[in-house]
């Protein structure tokens, strides 16, 4: 009982930090949200739920909703498929596998910023190299970046290339704990690669598929430093997910009231789409936390 | 056994062409940052030409980016120096303790990680300037602390469970209090994961762009805010910010190779990106 009591006091200077840095500024968050707020105007008026029915009526709002929702779609889709495609390739070659994985898993780790330049350098138009590759075939290549269509497009790249490499490297990880015999006896009844994969392997690493899938669904939802480096949301609002809107609100329109509560809705958003994909990996499987 | 040898083959050269491919926009920035302009920008990209390093000299040196190379390694590191040791006293507690309060800490932790960063942006951006703090370390180093603590206590919670309970009984029986337990006994069993995390930790707060664009100024930028506002003030703009995303990327390829065993667990808590 008493090495219970006392191992309480261990969690304390954490608990303060989170409570006054994380918690605190969450809570004032909300509580900003209620209120008429302009950063150097008037002193904030109380206006309830104001600000939320304002982001209703916003065509702007609806508009980031639906891009956020292409480009986490398209981006962890196009992460999953290319990374479990490449994982399960790593998986059947039998040498330089190491070397290989190392070098794939570069670009996951490049500050975020930085990564997005080394693209911005590749879709650049005229001097990207991208369009110096393009034309020297004399074709003439899309706006890549200022064109709506593209724009999204290579947002979605951006976020894939440095994503890929960790989709890779956790779903590898997750294909070397299979059960060997399982493979062999059906390598035995004649079944091929493809069958192997996706009757026997998938299967069995589905907890890690939905854990992985939830971490990047997360994390893509609140992506922003690619998005500003590469196009800040433009061209005029193409690329305007609902971070990129709320940091515009805040940051620069100085609408405080206004962004809190679309940064509580983008909150929402995500714990809700959380929420439903850990409640299928619960149903699915009660052991994958 | 011959035929398989072919397709070992194929799927290898098939592998080296996709991490060719994943590897050039860091091998053409590269390339830029030691090319004269007029060479970068010849149709078709020249491959062949005299290499330079004076843009990077410029860039670290002239245009002053070793002040912002100071400033994120004076963030980066006081943000390990106190996350990682209030963390590990954290995930020590939490890897000891039964019943359902630790699993919900736990659960409460993960939830944290989901936080979009923006909406913490904003009210410590009001509250910083209302405490005078915009362009100061503590702010920022707060902030970073906080947003690290769900990784830290996650991963350092893993290594806990590794070490034997039979351990930490044995001390007791031997008069140790619950501090040297954890001090004495359990923390040099762990010493590896300790450096392990505070590597991953210290990439994090390297790689940090959001709160550092709205809570640093001129006195306190770090690379990630420099090279993202370094603009096209001059001709050789894009050798000189090549130069620098170069440098910038250097620690990070260091950090790889030193930590290259231990990535799998490291991202499966969720670091590199809060």
């Amino acid at each position: 009982m008493q090495t219970q009591r006392g191992l309480w006091l261990f969690l304390v200077p954490s608990g303060l930090v989170i409570s006054l840095v994380l918690l605190y500024p969450l809570g004032y968050a909300i509580y900003l949200s209620f209120f008429n707020y302009y950063l150097g105007g008037q002193p904030p008026t109380f206006i309830g739920f104001g600000n939320y029915v304002a982001l209703f009526g916003d065509e702007r709002f609806w508009g980031s909703i639906g891009k956020t929702v292409l480009i986490v779609a398209g981006a962890v889709s196009l992460e999953f498929v290319l990374g479990l495609a490449v994982a399960f390739g790593l998986y059947k070659l039998t040498f330089g596998v190491k070397p290989l994985n190392l070098l794939m898993f570069l670009p996951h780790i490049v500050t975020p910023v930085v990564a997005a330049l080394f693209l911005r350098w590749i879709f650049t138009g005229r001097w990207g190299l991208l369009d110096a590759i393009i034309m020297s075939f004399n074709i003439f290549p899309p706006d890549w970046l200022g064109t709506p269509g593209w724009a999204r497009f290579t947002v979605i790249v951006a976020d894939a290339w440095q994503f890929t490499p960790f989709m890779i490297l956790v779903l590898y990880a997750g294909l070397n704990t299979v059960d060997n015999s399982q493979i062999e006896s059906a390598q035995m009844d004649g079944a091929g690669n493809w069958t192997i994969l996706t009757r026997i392997m998938l299967p069995a690493i589905k907890p890690l598929i939905l854990f992985v899938l939830a971490i990047r669904i997360m994390d893509a939802f609140r992506f922003f430093d690619q998005i500003y480096v590469l196009t800040a949301g433009g061209p005029g609002t193409a690329t305007e997910t609902l971070t990129m809107y709320t940091y515009a609100l805040a940051f620069r329109l100085l609408e405080i009231g206004k962004a809190s509560a679309l940064g509580v809705l983008t909150l929402l958003l995500s714990a809700l789409t959380i929420g439903l994909v850990i409640a299928v990996l619960y149903r699915r499987d009660k052991g994958a936390f | 056994m011959r035929p398989s040898r072919t397709t070992q083959m194929v799927l290898f050269l098939a592998l080296c062409a996709f991490t060719v491919v994943n590897l050039t926009p860091i091998i053409w920035a590269f390339m830029t940052s030691i090319k004269q302009p007029v060479d970068a920008f010849s149709v078709p990209p020249k491959l062949i030409f005299t290499p330079t390093f004076e843009f990077h000299y410029q860039v670290w040196v002239e245009k002053e980016f070793w002040r912002f190379l100071i400033n994120s390694a004076v963030i980066a590191i006081s943000t390990v120096c106190i996350s990682v040791p209030i963390g590990t006293m954290a995930a020590f507690a939490l890897s000891r303790m039964r019943g359902g309060g630790s699993r919900g800490i736990l659960f409460g932790l993960l939830a944290m990680r989901m936080f979009p960063h923006i909406l913490l942006a904003i009210p410590f951006f009001v509250l910083a300037q209302w405490l005078s703090l915009i362009d100061t370390y503590p702010m920022m180093i707060m902030a970073l602390v906080a947003i690290n603590q769900p990784f830290t206590i996650w991963m350092m919670r893993s290594f806990f469970m590794d070490v034997p309970l039979e351990l930490d009984e044995a001390a007791r029986i031997d008069g140790c209090n619950l501090w040297q337990v954890f001090y004495q006994v359990a923390l040099p069993v762990v010493r590896p994961g300790l450096w392990i995390t505070s590597l991953f930790s210290l990439l994090l707060a390297y790689n940090e762009f959001l709160f550092a664009l709205v809570l640093t100024g001129p006195n306190t930028k770090t690379l990630p805010v420099a090279i993202a506002e370094y603009g096209a003030e001059d001709l050789n703009y894009w050798s000189l910010s090549a130069a620098a995303a170069i440098g910038i990327m250097l620690p990070i390829v260091l950090f790889m190779m030193a930590l290259q065993r231990h990535l799998v667990r490291g991202l499966a808590f969720g670091a590199v990106k809060g």
